[in-house]
């Protein structure tokens, strides 16, 4: 797929100054010797309980305005994708 | 604590000296007629009303709090309930926010008052707060060169007197850079010290609430109010308050190191590295011991931030689609509407990253760019856990030249990524780094190892009375 349909941007083209930057990564000396584990996740012994919190009245209200499409007092998504 | 303006603005209160209702409303006007275009949107009635409270609270003889009252300033990319929150962008230009912020409501249940939704580089996406549907932010010293980004907004707020502190949001410099450019204090903490719940999502792996001030001791105060685990964030990990006594002790600091490649290039102004040279060799001369430390070329980590925050914030911003919020406008199919509405709607420096982030996530090239940032940041955080057995403290410039003018940086972008060069490696690290006034035209950055906050802060004083 094209950098525009993976974007969902019209017409979008890599720039060539990202693509600069992206050069000094592709020759950057490669350290074969690191296997480090990724510590920038999460970790699993301390995740917060998996239960449903009702939002209070105010929120609901507040996403109810912010969204764009309303019909018959319903509020419009996307039924598939078409294609 | 003479300079901080948190301590003297608290005893006027108490002292009956100034009502809080005046002091609202002399910086909220202040914020109305200024032309550095600061302001997004001003939180008038819900400032004053709070203002009125206070009042209320110290007429009928009751203690405040040493943040009770306090005006401040918030980076138009946080959430707070019922306020316009438009990352300065037309996508979200009104969009309402439903709840608030973790940090920010726990600033509220401190007695802060909020004044202002403060201009930046939309979502985040800029070192000059020029992209942004509100106008370019103006430098509070020379409204001709830009305020620094992104929190370009809250730092000139800052400088200015219009806020008496403000909260930027970092991620490869956003608070640090534009406190140098300003002239104040900006501080970017020990990734996961402050919730970033409610944070609008630029890079999740790297953004972090900053506050912005005139002061060591504000910036301290501020830091103990938002630090703390949330569980809504995962990131975020329980944290000491720091006390003034811990951090005016500065016998504790013996080893101090510097990056000799950002000083020895052909890209820092020679100002900034004379300027810099000379407060080594102050520091040198209180008995610290100085190093000379070997860390990776600017470009390289430029790069790897790059890299990794582009496909960040592809992940992050694919949700802005206009279905369920933000200006949606219609196009003959949906995956029409959806890409008339960011094509419509996304700055072309938000276009330009999100496409960037979308080919180094894309197949075929994830491995040689993506997966190798990954691997240098690796590579960084290692050489960083490597320097702080030898040091305590790395001292930086924040900037290799002094601000540009307003203009200039949308013309070229790469010029602009490569400014960042002496910020971004910190945020890759996870560091604390704070941004003091002092030492070269934009400042100094402080950095101690992970959750070595309070070492920073205990530096910045030694410096304060050093150079």
């Amino acid at each position: 797929m094209t950098v525009d349909i993976l974007s969902s941007i019209k017409g979008a083209k890599p720039s060539e100054s990202v693509n600069k930057l992206f050069d000094v990564i592709k020759n950057a000396n490669k350290n074969t010797a690191l296997n480090t584990v990724h510590t920038n996740a999460v970790t699993i012994d301390d995740l917060r309980e998996d239960v449903v919190i009702d939002s209070p009245q105010m929120e609901k209200q507040i996403i109810i305005a912010n969204f764009p499409k309303e019909k018959n007092g319903y509020l419009v998504v996307s039924k598939v994708i078409e294609e | 604590m003479m300079e901080s303006q948190i301590h003297k603005i608290h005893q006027q209160l108490v002292n009956k000296e100034i009502s809080c209702t005046k002091l609202v409303q002399e910086r909220l006007d202040l914020l109305k007629l200024n032309t550095h275009n600061t302001v997004n949107s001003l939180l008038d009635t819900l400032a004053l009303a709070s203002a009125a409270k206070v009042d209320a609270k110290i007429e009928s003889g009751q203690e405040i709090g040493l943040l009770e009252g306090i005006p401040f300033g918030i980076k138009d990319v946080y959430m707070v309930q019922g306020t316009y929150t438009t990352a300065s962008s037309d996508l979200l230009k009104k969009y309402k926010s439903p709840y608030t912020a973790t940090a920010i409501q726990k600033l509220f249940a401190a007695g802060a008052i909020p004044l202002v939704k403060e201009n930046c580089d939309s979502f985040g996406h800029g070192s000059s707060s020029e992209n942004t549907i509100f106008g370019a932010v103006k430098n509070a010293n020379n409204p001709n060169l830009v305020g620094g980004g992104s929190s370009g907004g809250s730092a000139v707020n800052v400088a200015k007197d219009y806020t008496v502190f403000s909260i930027g949001g970092d991620t490869g410099g956003s608070v640090r850079q534009p406190a140098g450019y300003n002239n104040v204090y900006g501080f970017k903490p020990t990734y996961g010290r402050i919730s970033r719940f409610g944070l609008m999502a630029y890079a999740s792996s790297t953004d972090c609430v900053g506050p912005i001030a005139k002061s060591i001791e504000d910036i301290r105060i501020v830091l103990n109010a938002m630090s703390g685990k949330d569980i809504k964030d995962q990131t975020t990990y329980p944290s000491e308050t720091i006390s003034a006594a811990t951090i005016s002790n500065t016998d504790a600091i013996k080893t101090v190191g510097y990056f000799k490649n950002f000083i020895e290039n052909d890209a820092i102004d020679a100002k900034v590295k004379s300027d810099f040279l000379a407060t080594i060799e102050k520091i040198k001369a209180k008995g610290i011991q100085v190093k000379e430390l070997d860390f990776f070329a600017s470009d390289t980590l430029v790069a790897t931030y790059y890299t990794l925050a582009m496909a960040e914030t592809a992940s992050n911003l694919s949700r802005l689609d206009g279905t369920n919020y933000g200006n949606r406008i219609e196009g003959a199919s949906l995956k029409d509407t959806y890409s008339i509405t960011r094509s419509e709607n996304f700055s072309e420096e938000t276009k330009r990253r999100v496409v960037g982030g979308n080919q180094v996530l894309s197949q075929g090239f994830s491995d040689e760019i993506y997966l190798k940032g990954l691997s240098v940041r690796d590579q960084i955080a290692a050489n960083f856990e490597k320097d702080f057995h030898q040091v305590d403290i790395i001292l930086s410039p924040v900037t290799p030249s002094s601000p540009p003018k307003i203009g200039d940086s949308l013309k070229d972008p790469l010029a602009m990524y490569l400014s960042d060069a002496y910020t971004v490696g910190f945020s890759l690290g996870q560091l604390p780094t704070l941004t003091v006034p002092q030492g070269t035209e934009t400042g100094l950055q402080i950095t101690a190892a992970k959750n070595n906050d309070a070492l920073v802060l205990k530096f910045a004083n030694f410096l304060k009375d050093t150079i």
